[in-house]
């Protein structure tokens, strides 16, 4: 995709006002603001100025430049020469007055931050699992749940072994592939409505619903015996408590499964 | 409209190292066919491989298809000596925020009466201009936003140059930590090209 295509000089005058655009663009972000409402504003850009393609090219702190296309089409031989480009607007044809691409290209950036940043306040960076704050709340959200509707739900602590002496040895890559791909592993082996979490350096949580004795402890050997994406196999110490059986009350569950936790590694131990 | 676990799927992908863009195709019924991923400076296999463990969580069937842009090498400002945020803190009694950024080796320090919000994105200003960059914008406005997992800042600056705004986002651990790194963010791909006497 070129982005120097003359100007359609047969452009009815009202397809061009920006202003027509630009109060579409606000109504659509009152709806809608995250990475779909980027590909939402080039559909309405390439409805509004009849574009066959367009592409905005963005820029983050945490995922450098980042191309988006009409349509979702991958960028690639004929589009290179767009993501070359700086953050901006290219459409085809290039149709569009440049305060209507200035504008687009400022919301959409906006749109990009504010989706990185609600997913990166509620997620691991590492992991890119959910973090502790989420892990609080939803243990708070099932406790509650359990004590008004009496639904049963595990809470699994496990640490990973080995973890600590791989970071203390200064070999921080391999410590963090370990927990990258232990969490590769632990997404893939939790069921729908399950909740994974890490909650520590080289501790994950997670809600099982439905899931009691020997559910949890189906559950807890799969996760040992699985083998990571790159082929080894890790070594697990779990704790865990149940709601309703156990208690209720969310600080009360994860002391007792922090308190098992500790139990299971002292006996390993010894 | 894309879903919202849609919207989490693509935004992993683009996390992946080195992904410059994400295209995907649908099945009739709306379920991702395949993702194509255009990577540069990354071995295509290896992101091949995370992409399809990260696909596998979202749509089991889909295809993972990786094109390499080495013949489309990229500037980036990742790739440029960066400002980092060493050190922030909000002293209650006085209300002064204090900043500590740190750039090729130097600390540069940022001090504002007026408080986390406003105070945060004035005092990283001002270690900014301590290390020595001139940074030709002034604060429009600083506003945290309610949105369902938090409270995150966002930081306008306008250019005193051509009157364009640059704003940045960014949500951490309390207000002042928040508005200065959405600070950073507003200047960031400026800061990263800009050359300091």
């Amino acid at each position: 995709m070129a982005g120097t295509t003359a100007v359609d000089a047969t452009l009815p005058a009202e397809r061009s006002d920006p202003r027509e655009f630009l109060a579409l663009l606000d109504q659509l972000s009152a709806n809608e603001f995250g990475i779909g409402f980027v590909y939402s504003a080039l559909e309405l850009l390439a409805r509004q100025y009849h574009l066959d393609d367009a592409l905005v090219v963005l820029g983050d702190e945490s995922l450098g430049t980042q191309a988006f296309r009409l349509d979702r089409k991958p960028v690639s031989g004929d589009t290179q020469s767009g993501v070359v480009a700086t953050p901006g607007v290219i459409c085809v044809p290039d149709a569009v007055p440049e305060v209507v691409k200035d504008v687009v290209t400022s919301v959409c950036q906006l749109a990009l931050s504010l989706h990185v940043a609600r997913h990166g306040g509620a997620h691991d960076r590492l992991t890119n699992i959910a973090n502790r704050r989420y892990f609080d709340t939803a243990l708070r959200t099932a406790a509650m749940q359990s004590a008004r509707y009496g639904w049963k739900f595990t809470l699994v602590l496990a640490d990973v072994n080995g973890y600590a002496n791989t970071a203390r040895q200064g070999r921080a890559s391999v410590s963090d592939e370990l927990v990258r791909n232990f969490a590769l592993t632990l997404r893939q082996s939790v069921r729908s409505g399950d909740t994974a979490t890490r909650i520590g350096a080289d501790g994950f949580g997670v809600i099982l619903w439905n899931a009691e004795r020997a559910e949890v402890s189906a559950f807890t050997e799969r996760l040992a015996s699985l083998p990571l994406p790159d082929g080894q196999h890790v070594s697990l110490t779990i704790g865990t408590a149940s709601a309703p059986r156990d208690s209720t009350d969310p600080d009360e569950l994860f002391r007792l499964a922090t308190n098992r936790l500790a139990d299971a590694k002292a006996s390993a131990a010894s | 409209m894309i879903s919202a676990s849609e919207e989490d799927f693509e935004l992993e992908l683009r996390s992946l190292p080195g992904v410059l863009n994400v295209g995907i195709a649908h099945h009739d019924n709306g379920d991702v066919d395949s993702v194509t991923l255009f990577v540069r400076d990354q071995d295509p296999d290896a992101v091949r491989d995370v992409a399809m463990h990260v696909a596998s969580l979202y749509y089991a069937d889909a295809t993972v298809t990786v094109e390499d842009a080495r013949t489309a090498p990229l500037s980036s400002p990742r790739d440029a000596e960066r400002v980092a945020l060493v050190w922030t803190e909000f002293n209650e009694k006085d209300g002064v925020s204090e900043v500590h950024l740190s750039y090729d080796g130097r600390v540069g320090v940022g001090l504002s009466t007026h408080g986390p919000l406003i105070g945060g994105a004035e005092a990283t200003l001002a270690a900014l201009r301590e290390l020595g960059f001139e940074i030709p914008c002034y604060l429009m406005a600083v506003a945290n936003v309610h949105t369902a997992t938090g409270w995150p800042v966002i930081v306008t600056l306008r250019s005193t140059e051509d009157g364009t705004n640059r704003i940045g986002i960014a949500q951490a651990e309390g207000e002042l930590l928040s508005a200065a790194k959405a600070t950073l963010d507003a200047l960031n791909r400026y800061v990263a090209a800009a050359t300091v006497p």
